[in-house]
């Protein structure tokens, strides 16, 4: 057999798995198969403490396993698709562009968070400024393609959209008030290459490989994602099932509803914060506990707390920035999630 | 080092290959090194000279010789030919074999 055959049947094989998953998702979809787990807090009392675990994870991984293998394939797929040189490209090339590659294309490129902080010095250095690169620090968590996945499956749709746009808007807000400061001119300047990008482009010439390499490397990327996260995931879900089961749905009711609600959901949620989904599992239960929505979106909207990020960044930039951003976020989380708890009349 | 005493080639000049990123390494960028350091033991043996460093992702003089980068990055002789993903032996062998013969 040549070596255009084996790799013509390679890319038809890999296809053919890319779209079983995705059948995979349609056709529970059809079936109304919950994707999402079934076990409500009351069903736990039935349970002995030492079988709390087991019982929740068993409900997770039964039902949520076409979920997750669907996100991580995609999160691969769009990772190894999306072109890269883009970014090198454009970053440098004025204020507006900057915005929008940070807040629209960037998060596409980091789903796994080492990535998070080069970039984020890179378009610091790069003349795009300090506002785009803080804009695109507090997007990429917010919408990086397996939280949206995974919000949207398991809490709703609605609500991961909505934490999309507010996450953007906090994003660009915050990006931009630090960029009007001075501290935060002065910072810029002091990291700003004068000689900008023009000569960056001429020494990029990104090789492509052959698609059965692209399609396996991306697959191989949502393994390794897989890897990087799921364990995690996975005794974040134990702790959540003791929560689930033990803390009484009149504590959660009496202090995560109303103003009192979304001021606590947005200081409880930041400090919990992990970039490994877990935020998410943990806001469905508080959810079915009696927690409210506006509570549930100030909770989501962590992620500009993110410890080791923060501790990265202020290496680059001094606390300063870290503490007001963070402030920013933190002010943005609470008047949406009261908006939001307003308009859809769940506060 | 270990193969200085083979013959080198007339008109080979030294291939320069950068490993790309943050400092310390991130999982993938380990790999990455690993794989470009395989392949580069092997073409040592045919009689190349190679050099690989290790480069910290975040440093003006990457970022302004560059622009912004995903790690982890592979640059062979001062240009970016790898960006976020790690590639394997045999591609990073072809790429050095071809920067060997044609300076890029």
């Amino acid at each position: 057999m040549n070596a255009g055959l084996i790799r013509k049947i390679r890319v038809a094989l890999l296809l053919l798995f890319v779209f079983v998953v995705v059948g995979l998702l349609i056709y529970s979809r059809i079936m109304a198969y919950s994707l999402a787990p079934t076990l409500e807090p009351a069903d736990f009392s039935k349970y002995a403490w030492y079988e709390v675990p087991f019982y929740y994870l068993w409900d997770y991984i039964s039902h949520a396993w076409i979920c997750l293998l669907f996100a991580f394939t995609a999160a691969g797929l769009v990772y190894e698709f999306t072109p890269k040189e883009v970014i090198t490209k454009y970053m440098g090339s004025g204020k507006v562009t900057g915005y929008a590659i940070g807040a629209g294309l960037a998060p596409f490129f980091t789903v796994c968070s080492c990535t998070m902080v080069p970039l984020f010095a890179g378009i610091l250095y790069t003349g795009a400024g300090i506002g785009p690169a803080i804009t695109f620090l507090l997007m990429a968590p917010a919408a990086n393609i397996l939280t949206i996945l995974i919000t949207g499956e398991f809490l709703s749709w609605e609500i991961a959209g909505v934490r999309i746009i507010v996450s953007l808007i906090t994003a660009v807000l915050a990006g931009v008030i630090i960029s009007k400061t001075s501290w935060g001119k002065t910072i810029e300047k002091e990291h700003q290459i004068s000689q900008g990008t023009s000569t960056a482009q001429q020494t990029i010439e990104i090789v492509k490989p052959p698609l059965d390499e692209r399609l396996i490397s991306a697959l191989k990327f949502g393994g390794f994602l897989a890897k990087q996260i799921l364990p995690y995931f996975i005794v974040g879900l134990i702790v959540v099932g003791y929560v689930t089961a033990y803390i009484p749905e009149t504590v959660v009711e009496s202090y995560l509803t109303g103003i009192t609600g979304v001021l606590l959901a947005s200081v409880i949620g930041g400090p919990l914060y992990t970039p490994t989904l877990v935020e998410i599992v943990l806001g469905r239960s508080l959810l079915q506990l009696g927690m409210s929505k506006a509570a549930l979106l100030s909770w989501l909207m962590g992620q500009p707390y993110d410890i080791p990020n923060m501790v990265a960044v202020s290496r680059i930039t001094r606390w300063r920035v870290v503490l007001n951003y963070a402030f920013v976020a933190w002010v943005c989380s609470v008047s949406f999630g009261l908006l939001y708890g307003l308009i859809i009349g769940s506060l | 080092m270990f193969f200085s005493h083979l013959p080198r080639r007339i008109n080979m000049k030294e291939v320069k290959v950068e490993v790309i990123g943050p400092e310390p390494a991130c999982v993938r960028c380990q790999t990455a090194k690993k794989v470009v350091e395989k392949a580069t033991e092997k073409l040592k043996q045919t009689g190349l000279a190679i050099k690989v460093e290790k480069v910290n992702i975040i440093s003006k003089e990457i970022i302004g010789k560059y622009g912004v980068l995903v790690s982890p990055t592979i640059a062979i002789n001062g240009v970016v030919r790898v960006m976020g993903r790690v590639p394997s032996e045999e591609e990073i062998g072809k790429l050095i074999k071809h920067a060997a013969e044609k300076g890029v």
